[in-house]
């Protein structure tokens, strides 16, 4: 038996092959491409099923998205200096001004966008364009509690002790903390009648958990109501989860979900096209049908019965909340949380 | 005298040392370097978030939790894995194969998957709740997410392969008939264990309480998902600090609390480790 042999001239001739291909591969794909940051989970698999395909069909660009919740899109660019890893951002609303204020956004021209005139007004701005909505109020299950009124019913019992929470790390925790607070004689500034009510009940509640594992609590009965959006109550009543929202009396919240053009992006073209496509409202129809269960934002699109609302300018009544003022208060806030909820 | 290395050797060993060099000794020097600014936008030089961070004393609270999680962890996976590796030595070579299988198992899904898995274990409505009132043994479901004693049950299962690795590798390799001259002279099982066993599996065991040490007190997706928000451990104030509220000194500060308490931690093993050796000989 002989042994092949393998000289270092075929080794560096494989090597060379490999890298230019690849070279050769990337210039190719990059002509129509976007690259997109992208919520994971339920955003990433509609914008995969009807972004992408429309987006290809419509301009001929090919969509690529990095999954990436808000604040870690900021980290990354942020880290990036100038070079970023993403062309396009998307944001709530509190990632989006510390995004303002750190100067991670090019200028943004909302004339480039043909579907502008189909959004409500004060949907687009020098900085971006809203592509959905948020609703936020109370998620519970009706086989296992009565239904909750308002905000001030989750700190009572029976509700208290079936209570999920979680603190100050995501737009609608923050949000919803801030409402209850108000219905006890605080504001958008200040959450300490929520620390003074909430300490009165601390171990009743039955979880203060991870953002990301409350829809898997709430599914395994570990707690049986929680602030959250009608999008994660329309997710879990598609897996058969026994969950009702409930609008609270003071009202819901509203927030709006934007999108970004990356500093430095070499793609600004292919962005403008995908907010386009984003906005478009066929796209819009198909992300608000289930199992996306988005708001959207196109005035075309005959919303879901199933929606909050009857109609986008309804939202206008619902809570809103200025995150220019909140930013700077968090990290104080989530400080006092972790002091106050740990045992 | 020493041998000297010949250059071929350590040019193999340069490809691994100017990785390390990039991406382990260039990254801490950086987070280092950022934990010497006073400000969030990185301006100012000074130890303000130092004295912020280590002058709180909710911050010492949880540095001590930390470690106690670490620590809880090792003496249950040695609780529970010593047993095991001590049926892989007495077991014929195929059992032990299907033991190794069983070890490693766990390494073949995801952490985030088994963390996940373990809600639905420990849930309310979990396996064991149900099993616990279908037995009567308790009126109603035992709370065990998001205490500390769930999170450890938890991290047990899911760090016991970095014990049993290192372990079952060290104990395949003890000769037995040393285990039978024991016998053969007259000591018990019990005294063969302590005596002979337990002393040459020694450096499999430290090494793997060393690194379940290491593995659970970082452990931040099992920490945050089973412990939830009622336990506060340091990776949850990194992540806060570094990706919620964007103070990377103060998170750099964090961060190398942490490294520090992890290092003291295995430090502290390697000694016992060490001591009970020189003492067992």
């Amino acid at each position: 038996m002989t042994h092949a042999r393998v000289t270092r001239r075929q080794v560096l001739t494989v090597a060379a092959v490999t890298l230019g291909s690849l070279t050769l591969g990337r210039s190719a794909h990059a002509k129509g491409s976007v690259t997109a940051a992208m919520y994971p989970g339920t955003w990433e698999e509609a914008y995969r099923a009807h972004v992408a395909p429309a987006l290809k069909k419509a301009h001929d660009v090919d969509l690529e998205m990095t999954p990436l919740f808000a604040v870690d899109q900021i980290a990354k660019a942020q880290a990036a200096r100038g070079a970023p890893p993403f062309d396009a951002f998307v944001l709530d609303p509190g990632p989006r001004v510390t995004a303002i204020d750190r100067a991670l956004f090019e200028k943004f021209d909302s004339k480039r966008l043909g579907n502008l005139g189909r959004l409500p007004a004060g949907m687009a701005d020098d900085w971006g364009v809203t592509v959905a909505a948020q609703v936020v109020g109370i998620g519970y299950n009706p086989k296992k509690l009565p239904r909750p009124k308002g905000w001030t019913d989750l700190l009572k019992e029976p509700w208290v002790s079936r209570l999920g929470m979680t603190g100050f790390q995501t737009t609608f925790g923050t949000v919803s903390i801030i409402e209850i607070a108000k219905q006890f004689g605080g504001s958008e500034t200040n959450v300490e009648p929520f620390f003074v009510e909430i300490k009165k009940v601390l171990s009743k509640v039955a979880a203060i958990g991870a953002p990301a594992s409350m829809p898997a609590l709430f599914q395994q009965g570990q707690c049986d109501i929680t602030y959250t959006n009608t999008q994660t109550v329309a997710t879990l009543r598609g897996r058969d989860v026994d969950i009702e929202f409930v609008k609270p009396e003071s009202g819901a919240v509203a927030f709006y979900t934007t999108m970004h053009v990356a500093k430095g992006s070499k793609e600004l073209e292919n962005v403008y096209k995908y907010f386009d496509t984003v906005i478009s409202a066929p796209v819009q129809t198909a992300l608000m049908a289930p199992p996306n269960n988005f708001i959207p934002v196109n005035r075309d699109v005959k919303l879901s019965r199933d929606l909050p609302m009857a109609s986008l300018d309804e939202m206008t009544k619902y809570a809103r909340h200025d995150w220019s003022k909140i930013n700077p208060l968090r990290a104080g806030w989530i400080e006092r949380f972790n002091k106050e909820v740990s045992k | 005298m020493r041998e000297r290395l010949r250059p071929a050797e350590w040019q193999l060993a340069l490809p691994l040392a100017l990785a390390y060099a990039a991406f382990f000794l260039v990254p801490l020097i950086l987070l280092i370097a950022v934990s010497g600014f006073a400000d969030e936008t990185i301006t100012t030089p000074g130890l303000a978030q130092w004295s912020k961070f280590l002058g709180d004393p909710f911050t010492w609270k949880v540095i001590f939790d930390t470690v106690k999680l670490g620590a809880y962890t090792v003496a249950a996976t040695v609780l529970i894995g010593y047993p095991l590796a001590l049926v892989y030595l007495g077991a014929g070579p195929r059992w032990q194969r299907a033991i190794l299988f069983v070890v490693i198992l766990p390494l073949l899904t995801s952490v985030v998957v088994r963390t996940f898995a373990w809600i639905v274990i420990l849930g309310r409505e979990g396996v064991i709740n149900q099993t616990v009132l279908w037995l009567g043994l308790a009126p109603a479901p035992l709370r065990l997410l998001q205490t500390e004693h769930g999170l450890v049950i938890a991290l047990t299962q899911i760090e016991m392969p970095l014990l049993l690795l290192p372990l079952l590798s060290v104990m395949s390799r003890m000769d037995p008939s040393l285990r039978d001259a024991s016998a053969a002279l007259g000591a018990s099982k019990w005294r063969t264990l302590s005596r002979v066993t337990l002393p040459l599996s020694l450096p499999g065991l430290v090494a793997g309480c060393m690194l379940v040490f290491a593995s659970s007190t970082t452990a931040f997706i099992s920490q945050f998902v089973i412990g939830g928000n009622r336990l506060v451990y340091l990776p949850l104030l990194i992540w806060q600090q570094s990706l919620v509220v964007y103070n990377w000194p103060l998170a750099s500060a964090a961060a190398l609390t942490l490294l520090v308490s992890v290092g003291l931690g295995v430090a502290a093993i390697a000694t016992v480790g060490r001591r009970s050796r020189a003492y067992a000989i």
